[in-house]
């Protein structure tokens, strides 16, 4: 237990610069975002009301109000939480191969740690686990954030206000990334738990068996994803719902945890007995 | 004792170990020698299961590795295994805070004995001083077994001279050492025992000083018979 | 302490000799303490085991001895010393004999030469001092 919080906290560490680069991109980003859109639809405001000389209700009327949830589909705001999303997919990749390649051998020092070597590969899924949740709980704040920015630029009569909540559910991939009800952030979180677990399985046989390792991995990564799917692709063929949506759930969630149990047997039994250095 | 039992190993189709048999004991230094390409690096990596065998067994101390093993025996393997923007001190810390055996005084001896600036990053060492790095960091650990691959090659001589002195010294007390290496002229004075390798099997294994004593033999005179028969 | 060991002799047994030269140029005196066999091997750079071996081999023969934990000391025995000298003598005459031997020379002027050859090492060496 204590070598797996420390190996998760430096593990942690190693990615801690570019993170930072992450969250710094995202906020400076999404900063201009508010101010870049609210300064348009107060430029076109002013044109068109103060130069062409429309009225006020005509104006809104045409353009409609302004809205947090119009920022929202700017790149400004997607962009960066697009970049995190690929940059963490792929770390989720480097952070294993990076042990590897390069002319550093640190697989070597990990692998011999004298403690379990699936603490290894725990650490590592907790630490992206950790940093997903941190850029969501920096998403929120800025939200907040830049909800207030936006208030105090557009005056009120021109904005439709929403509160942080309404536009997280208003807007389908941020419904995703944020979920608004505990049993969403659960369902969500250990669907993401468990993609991580047997995306780590699929690098590890790669690791372990080499080209062959390749079709293995991507085929156990198959596998996975249909045994997971499975229940939803039945109902959808056979066009009848048999299940209740609780039901649905409660199997779905036996079926990630077992799927997430295979995938945590086999690392454990790649990393002892058929890994290579 | 390291007991390596028969193993054999293949890379693709291409069989690297064809049962190779050996054993090591505590307190002796035991040489695997062999031109590159015998799967030298291979029988270590297995003997630490960095690496699977298709069959045959390896035993520590008539036991098969296992986590607590990585706190009694400690492989130096040809490049260095820490992360090169760490510093030696940084490095040293990372030990300290996962290896039981973790020996402060004798690492702090090795500091000096190799003349290191702790400061220094890993990846602005020269050559010489990363391989001197790798060694601080496997020797300071209160292990039986050592093993180290060609800690010699690709050093300058200087660098050469103060490893081989390791061996001599209190830094390697009455532990069990298994050393890879083609070149055995920096060593031969100090090994008790050879393991010859080739093709993957092991062709010929004797005591130094009892090669000298019935056959008035060197090591490199018995290389030279085994190799170029 | 340097010693040129050669590659085909068994290390000990020259670690022996060594010893053995030491004690009948009396670079080495009865009673001295010796190095441990850390420390010789350090200095000779050849394996601990190996003078492990030596010392023992010397125990044995009496050259040195050990009182209880403290270090070994080479022998206060007048005897043993004489015949360390008369050994190592013995086998420099040998080795000068045969190579000798195979050159023929007549043993007369042989014994006329080495007397010669001999005063003068020596004046060289009184020379020196």
């Amino acid at each position: 237990m204590k070598s797996y919080l420390k190996l998760t906290s430096f593990e942690l560490s190693r990615f801690f610069k570019l993170y930072l680069v992450l969250i710094a991109i995202t906020i400076i980003s999404q900063i201009i975002g508010v101010i870049v859109y609210s300064n348009s639809y107060l430029n076109e405001m002013n044109k068109v009301i103060y130069e062409e000389q429309m009225p006020k209700a005509e104006f809104l009327e045409v353009y409609g109000r302004s809205s947090l949830f119009n920022l929202t589909q700017t790149l400004w705001f997607l962009g960066p939480i697009a970049l995190c999303i690929v940059a963490l997919i792929f770390y989720v990749f480097f952070i294993w191969y990076r042990d590897w390649f390069g002319k550093n051998t640190f697989i070597y020092r990990l692998l011999m740690l004298p403690t379990a070597r699936i603490n290894v590969f725990f650490a590592k899924a907790t630490s992206i686990f950790l940093m997903v949740l941190g850029l969501i709980a920096l998403q929120i704040v800025l939200l907040f954030i830049e909800n207030m920015i936006y208030q105090w630029m557009v005056p009120n009569e021109f904005r439709t206000d929403m509160v942080v909540s309404q536009v997280i559910q208003n807007f389908h991939i941020l419904d995703i990334i944020i979920p608004t009800t505990i049993t969403k952030l659960i369902l969500y979180y250990a669907v993401g738990f468990m993609a991580v677990f047997v995306i780590f399985t699929g690098i590890l046989l790669e690791r372990s068996y080499r080209w062959k390792g390749i079709f293995l991995g991507i085929g156990y990564c198959a596998i996975a994803a249909a045994v997971f799917v499975l229940p939803i692709i039945i109902q959808e063929l056979l066009q009848k719902n048999y299940l209740y949506l609780v039901e649905l759930i409660i199997i779905e969630v036996i079926l990630g945890l077992f799927v997430a149990a295979c995938s945590i047997w086999l690392s454990s039994f790649l990393l002892k007995h058929r890994i290579t250095v | 004792m390291i007991e390596v039992k028969d193993i054999t190993k293949k890379f693709g189709r291409k069989q690297v170990l064809k049962g190779v048999s050996f054993s090591a004991n505590k307190g002796e230094i035991t040489c695997l020698i062999g031109i590159n390409g015998v799967g030298k690096t291979t029988i270590l990596n297995a003997i630490m299961a960095l690496t699977p065998i298709n069959k045959g067994q390896i035993l520590i101390d008539g036991e098969k590795i296992k986590k607590e093993s990585f706190d009694k025996l400690t492989f130096i393997p040809d490049a260095i295994t820490v992360l090169p923007n760490m510093t030696i001190a940084d490095s040293m810390q990372f030990m300290r805070d996962y290896y039981k055996s973790w020996n402060e005084q004798r690492a702090t001896d090795l500091l000096q004995f190799f003349k290191l600036n702790p400061t220094d990053k890993i990846a602005q060492l020269s050559k010489g001083n990363t391989a001197k790095v790798n060694l601080l960091l496997g020797l300071a650990l209160d292990v039986d077994y050592i093993l180290m691959d060609e800690p010699f090659s690709g050093i300058d001589m200087f660098s050469r001279e103060q490893i081989a002195d390791v061996f001599t010294s209190h830094l390697i007390e009455d532990r069990g050492v298994i050393i890879t290496t083609h070149e055995i002229s920096d060593i031969e004075h100090l090994i008790d025992k050879v393991v010859l390798l080739d093709e993957g099997v092991v062709i010929k294994q004797f005591n130094t000083e009892e090669v000298r004593e019935m056959e008035g033999k060197s090591v490199v005179d018995v290389m030279r018979e085994v190799y170029q028969s | 302490m340097k010693v040129n060991f050669n590659n085909r002799d068994p290390v000990y047994v020259q670690v022996v000799r060594h010893f053995k030269e030491q004690i009948a140029t009396n670079k080495l005196e009865p009673g001295q303490e010796i190095p441990s066999r850390r420390e010789l091997a350090g200095q000779l750079k050849i394996n601990p085991n190996t003078v492990q071996r030596a010392y023992k081999e010397m125990e044995e023969q009496g050259l040195i001895y050990t009182e209880r934990n403290l270090p070994s000391k080479i022998t206060r025995d007048e005897e043993m010393l004489q015949s360390v000298r008369e050994e190592l003598l013995l086998e420099a005459v040998h080795a000068f004999i045969a190579s000798v031997h195979s050159i023929q020379v007549p043993f007369d002027e042989l014994v006329e030469l080495l007397r010669e050859k001999y005063e003068e090492a020596s004046d060289e060496k009184g020379g020196q001092q």
